[in-house]
């Protein structure tokens, strides 16, 4: 950013600290910190304000972003946006009630919910075009948010100031499964549907049946939903234009709806048996693609970590306690469970995985009886991990089950396992004949 | 941050790196970039736990461990930091099969010279079938490495997109990238050749051979091995064994090349006769 782009927000930051500081003192700073330290706009302005004793909620001039452009939990955004819908709700706040305004903002670049929780002197109707100053983000099921606050401003801008939302690109994008990535609009793709539910669904006030499930074709699996009734059954093999990809966790999950093109075709595609399998795949692509549906993969277990082995929850809400004590509901009288936390690594990446009781009963070939017997007769929970270190660590094994991602890295929710038996001799012959066949 | 991969590579290709980079900034993780491009910051090794030794007090123990596989020695060290390993380490009596995953680290006694070794992050008695796996796994990976870096000895110029282009991921092609501009008369024909015999290393019918092969030694290479071991004990003037760099001007004087130096005092470690008190010094057993 050079001395024009960024002299708005020196003005801003001047402003916030109540002209203390000197204008070229803080452009110096701001400077640093996006081009040497490259903080993002946002947050240098907001250390810098406290780095002089300021408050960093006197800011004003927020970093003007496009819809697909939002991230989670950004404290104070602007936007250019139209108001695709927007609905009245009351809600109970400490048992009053209030009432809220929720709807869609949309721009040239993607939709996103909103949600007014201030509606005094707030005016918004369907179809205006608004300007909106320190809002601010959150995330909920994997989709950001848009929260307007009490330090959020609105006003109306003229509509011709956003450009109109195209859906998708113009050119169509044929996809494999395992294409299939974050925020993909216009996505060409035919697939098997393996398995299919009806749900309702409320969307803008009013109740919607939608469908949705497994499919699959030859490079994997993925879930998707049509948000129209296309007579849809299992084993159709469909071929879809016009789909667009959301993720959740990581997940990519393929959506459709009217304004897409939907036809079930008869062609040669792979039988319900054949993608019912669960393909192993490159923890490295699985980290680069983010999450997946049904995936086995192959690697060295290399570490039970902390928090395997006999664990007690909180009865409330499932959560593991420590010392005792649960995060939110203090202490509480546990209850036992068994599970693994395990880092799987392949040579390519690492994945942590999970298992769940009935997987590390198997292991351990114990019920979680003998282990809480066990546990009491050394004092300690941690003979039931040591035992399973033991009994893991540096085992070859394959597992399967649904991958998701956090800010931790990729992670399994193990469906089944199995330590590998080892055969290298075929394996081994056969690599050397290659090599010694070239030479 | 992403957890860093643990590389399955073998101690003679990891051994003749001697290009180390830190991606700049506080905290970051440095990187050992073998000659094949293997840009390494875990590894996972598994081999045959030859000695183990703890080399400081009984109240602060730094244990050190050589574990050699089919072509060569890794070497390994683990402290008060490490206390699993440590104390995993400590319980091993060799010679026993081992896994050992961690930390490539690197020492420099001058500049130009880099010897690297292991700190274990966890240590396990494995079985002979396990490492049979495991030499597999590193078969293939070093496979894929020769193949791209054959392909980079092609292009010109040389890209990090090229390599994507033609299928490597992010991950080697970068490395292939870094090798291939730091190491310069880089012979992969040497590692073509030791894939061959890790391969025949996992077949019953080359075993016997490779037995047989250690039997009929030439009778000029045992010569300089003693020459060698001599000049060892003569420049180990205060008892904690001689510098390597006092070896190979010695040995320069006896007529032996560095490369040769190199071959002959692995096979004198190898042979039990020597062994390094610490990374860098020979001592004679």
């Amino acid at each position: 950013m050079d001395r024009e782009q960024i002299a708005p927000h020196v003005e801003d930051i001047k402003r916030a600290l109540d002209d203390k500081v000197s204008e070229d003192q803080i452009a110096g700073e701001l400077e640093n910190y996006l081009n040497v330290y490259r903080v993002p706009l946002d947050s240098a302005k907001r250390s810098i304000v406290r780095k002089y004793g300021g408050n960093p909620a006197g800011l004003q001039v927020g970093v003007q972003k496009k819809l697909a452009e939002l991230a989670p939990n950004e404290p104070s955004v602007s936007l250019l946006a139209r108001v695709v819908s927007v609905n009245p709700k009351e809600i109970q706040v400490n048992g009053n009630a209030k009432n809220i305004l929720y709807g869609i903002l949309g721009d040239d670049t993607a939709t996103v919910p909103f949600t007014a929780w201030e509606v005094e002197n707030l005016e918004m109707e369907k179809g205006d075009t608004v300007r909106v100053e320190n809002a601010y983000t959150k995330e909920y099921r994997g989709q950001v948010q848009i929260n307007f606050g009490n330090r959020t401003t609105i006003s109306p801008e003229s509509p011709e100031a956003v450009p109109p939302f195209t859906p998708g690109p113009a050119t169509v994008r044929p996809a494999k499964v395992a294409d299939l990535r974050e925020g993909f609009g216009g996505v060409s793709m035919t697939v098997r549907i393996l398995s299919l539910e009806e749900r309702e669904v409320m969307v803008e006030g009013n109740k919607k049946m939608v469908y949705s499930g497994v499919m699959a074709d030859e490079t994997g699996k993925a879930q998707f939903t049509a948000w129209k009734d296309y007579g849809l059954k299992e084993g159709d093999v469909l071929k879809i234009e016009g789909g667009y990809i959301r993720t959740w966790r990581g997940i990519p999950q393929l959506n459709f709806d009217e304004r897409a093109e939907v036809n079930i075709v008869d062609e040669d595609f792979p039988s319900m048996d054949d993608l019912k399998t669960s393909p192993r795949i490159w923890i490295e692509d699985l980290i680069e693609r983010g999450g997946a549906v049904d995936t086995t993969v192959r690697g060295i277990l290399v570490d039970v970590k902390e928090g395997s082995g006999l664990i007690y929850r909180c009865p409330e809400c499932r959560r593991v306690l420590r010392k005792n004590a649960c995060r939110i509901h203090g202490e509480v009288e546990g209850e036992a469970d068994l599970r693994i936390k395990a880092v799987i690594d392949d040579g390519s990446g690492a994945i942590t995985a999970i298992f769940g009781r009935e997987l590390t009963e198997k292991f351990l070939n114990k019920s979680m009886d003998v282990c809480i017997d066990m546990a009491k007769e050394a004092m300690t929970h941690e003979v039931v991990r040591d035992d399973l270190a033991d009994m893991l660590i540096a085992q070859p094994i394959e597992v399967q089950g649904n991958v998701t991602r956090d800010d931790f890295g990729i992670m399994m929710i193990v469906n089944s396992a199995e330590v590998l038996k080892i055969e290298v001799e075929k394996e081994a012959r056969e690599m050397l004949d290659d090599l010694e066949g070239l030479t | 941050m992403i957890r860093e991969v643990a590389w399955r590579v073998f101690a003679g290709e990891y051994n003749d790196s001697s290009y180390v980079y830190t991606e700049g900034g506080e905290r970051a993780p440095s990187y050992v970039v073998t000659p094949l491009g293997a840009r390494i910051n875990r590894l996972l090794v598994v081999g045959v736990i030859t000695e183990v030794e703890n080399i400081a007090t009984e109240e602060e123990p730094m244990w050190r461990a050589r574990l050699e596989d089919s072509t060569g020695t890794f070497y390994i060290s683990a402290g008060q930091y490490q206390p699993e390993a440590a104390q995993q380490l400590a319980k091993l009596e060799p010679p026993v099969f081992a896994a050992v995953m961690g930390k490539s680290r690197v020492y420099s006694p001058e500049e130009g010279t880099i010897y690297v070794s292991i700190r274990p992050e966890m240590v396990t008695k494995v079985s002979e079938d396990l490492r049979d796996f495991w030499v597999l796994e590193a078969c293939k990976n070093l496979r894929e490495r020769i193949t791209a870096m054959k392909e980079a000895q092609q292009m010109d110029p040389l890209t990090k997109e090229g390599l994507i282009a033609l299928g490597y991921k992010e991950r080697l092609a970068d490395g292939i990238v870094r090798a291939k501009q730091h190491y310069l008369d880089l012979e992969v024909d040497k590692y073509s050749g030791m894939l061959i015999d890790a391969l025949r290393y996992l077949l019953p019918e080359f075993r016997e051979q490779a037995d047989v092969k250690e039997e009929t030694v030439d009778e000029e290479k045992e010569d300089k091995e003693t020459d060698v071991l001599k000049l060892i004990e003569s420049l180990d003037k205060n008892g904690k064994g001689a510098s390597w760099e006092d070896i190979l001007k010695g040995a320069k004087k006896a007529g032996i090349k560095k490369d040769e130096l190199e071959e002959i005092a692995n096979e004198l470690l190898d042979k039990g006769l020597v062994y390094e008190p610490v990374l860098g010094r020979m001592k004679k057993i």
